[in-house]
């Protein structure tokens, strides 16, 4: 039978029902910023494995701005790159995405869409505060 | 013919009509020679003799900042007429766009504007909105006007002695940088060659605290200050050097002055110095550039520093300069480039703050192009040096604040416009209680008249259209260049952003879309309008299935959008045509190219047949705010019931509800039909089941919780 309530099924991460505010925010932040899972490697080994490696690029990236050697243009297009991958990637491993108010717990199936919007947000602004970062320390060269 | 060959003819003319558009901006993103900014013979590459009639020759530039002279001949002698100057020469003050309008400005020998030339702009309002005749319009305001009147735009004032210039509707910003660039530019020439004299002012009287502060010391009191230039800032790639990093202080006061120099060498300049003369030291600490210059030559001006203090520019000439060997503050850094400058004018006091300014060309890494920019630190001598301490100093406010004070009221009405809708929705599960299927007054009264406002007061009235270029222009500023007075230059946009970003977080941008935004409005006020005048049998909703695929278009458009901007602002602006605001509000549909009122007149004649076409299947700003409403907090209710119910499904103008019964929160305008529904047992098939079950049995109805059902019959135990 299907919930009408949510505009997708309802689904539980598996940190659903953890105990504690700092235990579910640690989770959360977790489930933000690592899109893998064991199941999700399970499911996709190829693109699991080619994410990996994008995601370890991207990071060497941010490292290599930092060190003032990239142009914002390629930190940029370097950005949007792992942000479409990171969409596949998710859709395997953390098919899932948060419904209604921030501070709760209730969660969804993602929906394509879903997903796209929920990485480029957040994406949108994890970029803008270590771009902003770099930025402001002199190391991003625009 | 056929109507393949038709529809091809139309899309030819549709083009042919936009690149018409499009030919009308031609000082858009204008290719200037480089010989312009650089060239001693700017009127060889500039068009001086339009700015200055009747002017056959024209002088090399000169002075600092730079300008050049016209002359008439007359019985074979060169008579002076006035004086030609480029307003990047002078200012670098930046536009809408961020950058500033090249103009070359010509003004008489009585300091009367005399011509006015715009060479180059980057402001995409004027590119295809607004008719660049429009700012040469603006400009031959200023023509016979006297560079020293107190000219602002707005009204005049005879009682303050203010004159008005007409701004340019949709473009003020634009008009207010523009005008502070036609009097600075013209009072910094005008001060030059004498014809406005610099304003005189009180001298400091110093206090000798026969004290001797080290560096330390005068660096947090504030007698020595820093100015530092990264490389980034003047376009140049980033390197651990800076481009400069310099100190700089005031020596006539005393106790500075000798704790810089030491008492023999303060003692020795200060009586090599004349009433009126004022000594500043400048010492170079890292940097790659040099404050004094490579190209000074003996005899000329040193172009690399200045003093600013108001509207008053300071140069300084060989003459103005003395060999600065140590510094006897102990703690000072080692330095490797050192100056003494005189400022030889009674019209600077070290009692008022003054600005030292590096003058540098910034190179635009996209066109390679260099502009004028400046840099400047602001110095005001401790209130411990000075007889009386500091004087009172009223600083002007800036821009922004102009604009926000003297559109108070409006900025007053518009912001509880938005504050009533926001309660109005957040009020929402009373409204919908007292509507019913056939009579949704309680809610659409309210919703009717947003629109009606909205229409009337924020479109037309105030121009305050929220558009996708805005996202496009903040997404830059974030990635290049942000700068808060930009956005606060057009506070009914400012405003106007804060509500759609709290209420899309909060509801989903459908309070935005569906109740707020100008155009929105007019679409479906066309639809209903429409409706009522009988054209209804005519009406129609697109079918589900194609409404589900046409509304990715939008989304399609989006990205595009800002894929195009990063490689192209001027080119994204010029295809967010694709939204016909500014045709319908900022311009005016007759005061556009056909194309462009056949387009939003297309859209809007088309409303009335079909709800909001353009907001389902076009609106760019509507998919980027589609996407964070996944995210908003409090969606619209539902029921297990609606999974096979289809009584919302069927009449929600948005098609948003799925065949499940779900709602698609990206593509919902909270119209409230549904809740309307969700409360009502005469509509609600649930609830009519359960009301027509109690009535049957004789049971009392009792009111509907905010489940959207009846509140359960609890069976009292019986009276023992």
């Amino acid at each position: 039978m299907v919930n009408p309530t949510m505009p997708t099924d309802p689904v539980d991460p598996p940190y659903a029902g953890r105990e504690g505010l700092i235990g579910r925010f640690a989770a959360e932040a977790w489930d933000h910023l690592w899109p893998w899972s064991r199941a999700g490697f399970q499911r996709q080994r190829a693109v699991q494995a080619a994410g990996v490696a994008l995601g370890v690029a991207a990071s060497v990236m941010w490292i290599v701005a930092a060190m003032g050697r990239l142009e914002a243009g390629a930190v940029i297009g370097w950005w949007f790159g792992w942000s479409v991958f990171e969409v596949i990637v998710r859709l395997g491993a953390k098919p899932y995405v948060k419904e209604g108010p921030w501070w709760g717990a209730r969660y969804r199936a993602a929906s394509v869409m879903d997903m796209i919007c929920y990485v480029s947000f957040k994406n949108l602004l994890i970029g803008a505060v270590l771009f902003l970062s770099l930025k402001s320390f002199g190391l991003l060269t625009v | 013919m056929s109507s393949l060959a038709a529809l091809r003819n139309l899309a030819l003319a549709l083009a042919c009509g936009l690149l018409a558009g499009f030919a009308q901006a031609n000082s858009y993103e204008a290719k200037l020679p480089p010989e312009l900014t650089s060239s001693p013979r700017m009127c060889d590459y500039a068009p001086c003799a339009d700015v200055i009639p009747g002017a056959d020759s024209f002088s090399e530039r000169k002075g600092q900042p730079s300008y050049v002279e016209a002359y008439k001949t007359v019985d074979g002698q060169k008579k002076l007429l006035g004086y030609v100057m480029l307003s990047t020469d002078i200012t670098d003050i930046p536009a809408y766009s961020g950058k500033p309008v090249v103009t070359l400005i010509g003004m008489d020998t009585s300091g009367h504007f005399a011509g006015v030339k715009v060479l180059k702009h980057s402001e995409p309002i004027l590119l295809l909105g607004i008719p660049e005749e429009a700012l040469i319009e603006f400009n031959n305001q200023y023509l016979g006007k006297f560079v020293g009147d107190n000219i602002e735009i707005g009204r005049s004032r005879p009682e303050e002695n203010i004159i008005g210039l007409d701004a340019i509707t949709g473009a003020t910003v634009t008009v207010i940088a523009q005008n502070q660039v036609m009097m600075l530019s013209g009072g910094e020439i005008a001060k030059q060659v004498g014809i406005l004299k610099p304003t005189i002012r009180p001298q400091a009287k110093f206090i000798d605290t026969k004290s001797a502060p080290n560096w330390q010391q005068l660096v947090e009191e504030g007698s020595v200050k820093r100015l530092i230039v990264s490389a980034e800032e003047v376009g140049l790639p980033h390197r651990d050097k800076p481009y400069i990093d310099m100190w700089f202080g005031y020596l006539n006061q005393p106790t500075v002055g000798r704790a810089i120099l030491g008492d023999g060498p303060y003692n020795s300049l200060m009586s090599r110095l004349k009433e009126g003369d004022h000594a500043l030291f400048m010492i170079r600490t890292d940097g790659v550039e040099s404050f004094k210059g490579s190209g000074f030559v003996r005899g000329g001006i040193y172009d690399r520093v200045q003093v600013r203090q108001e509207r008053d520019a300071f140069t300084f000439r060989d003459t103005d300069y003395y060999n600065l060997y140590g510094i006897a503050a102990p703690g000072a850094p080692a330095f490797n480039e050192s100056a003494i400058f005189i400022v030889r004018s009674k019209a600077f006091s070290a009692a008022y703050p003054w600005k030292l300014v590096f003058l540098a060309n910034k190179m635009d890494k996209a066109t390679g192009a260099k502009t004028f920019a400046n840099f400047d630190t602001e110095y005001w001598l401790p209130a411990a040096y000075m007889e009386g301490g500091r004087p009172t100093v009223v600083k002007p406010d800036p821009v922004w604040l102009k604009i926000w004070k003297d559109r108070i009221v409006s900025i007053v009405a518009f912001t509880a416009l938005l504050v009533a809708i926001a309660v109005v929705y957040a009020s929402r599960d009373t409204l919908v209680r007292r509507s019913t299927r056939k009579n949704k007054w309680p809610v659409n009264a309210f919703k009717y008249a947003g629109w009606v406002v909205s229409i009337g007061f924020v479109g037309f009235g105030l121009l305050a259209q929220p558009s996708i270029t805005q996202v496009l222009t903040w997404f830059h500023s974030l990635l290049f260049q942000w700068k808060w007075e930009l956005f606060l230059s057009d506070p009914f946009i400012f405003i106007f952003w804060i509500f759609i970003i709290v209420t899309v977080f909060l509801w989903g941008r459908g309070l935005f879309c569906g109740w707020a935004c100008p155009f929105g409005s007019l679409s479906e006020l066309l639809y209903k309008v429409g409706g009522w005048v009988g054209l209804k049998r005519f009406q129609f909703k697109v079918p589900k299935p194609l409404h589900d695929k046409l509304k990715w278009i939008k989304y399609g458009i989006f990205f595009g959008l800002l894929a195009v901007s990063m490689f192209s602002m001027g080119l994204a602006e010029k295809l967010a045509e694709v939204e016909p605001f500014k045709t319908t509000f900022l311009v005016g549909l007759f005061n556009r190219s056909w194309p462009y009122t056949l387009f939003a007149a297309g859209l809007l004649g088309l409303s009335i047949f079909t709800e909001r076409p353009f907001c389902k299947y076009l609106c760019p700003l509507g998919a980027g705010l589609a996407m964070p409403s996944t995210f908003r907090w409090f969606g619209l209710k539902r029921k297990q019931e609606c999974d096979t119910c289809k009584a919302c499904a069927v009449g929600c103008g948005s098609s948003a509800i799925d065949k499940d019964g779900r709602i698609d929160q990206r593509e919902c305008l909270l119209c409230l039909d549904c809740m309307v529904y969700y409360y009502e047992d005469h509509a609600c098939p649930p609830l009519a089941q359960e009301r027509k079950r109690r009535t049957k049995a004789g049971l009392p109805l009792t009111p509907i919780g905010a489940n959207g059902y009846y509140i359960p019959i609890k069976p009292m135990p019986a009276a023992k």
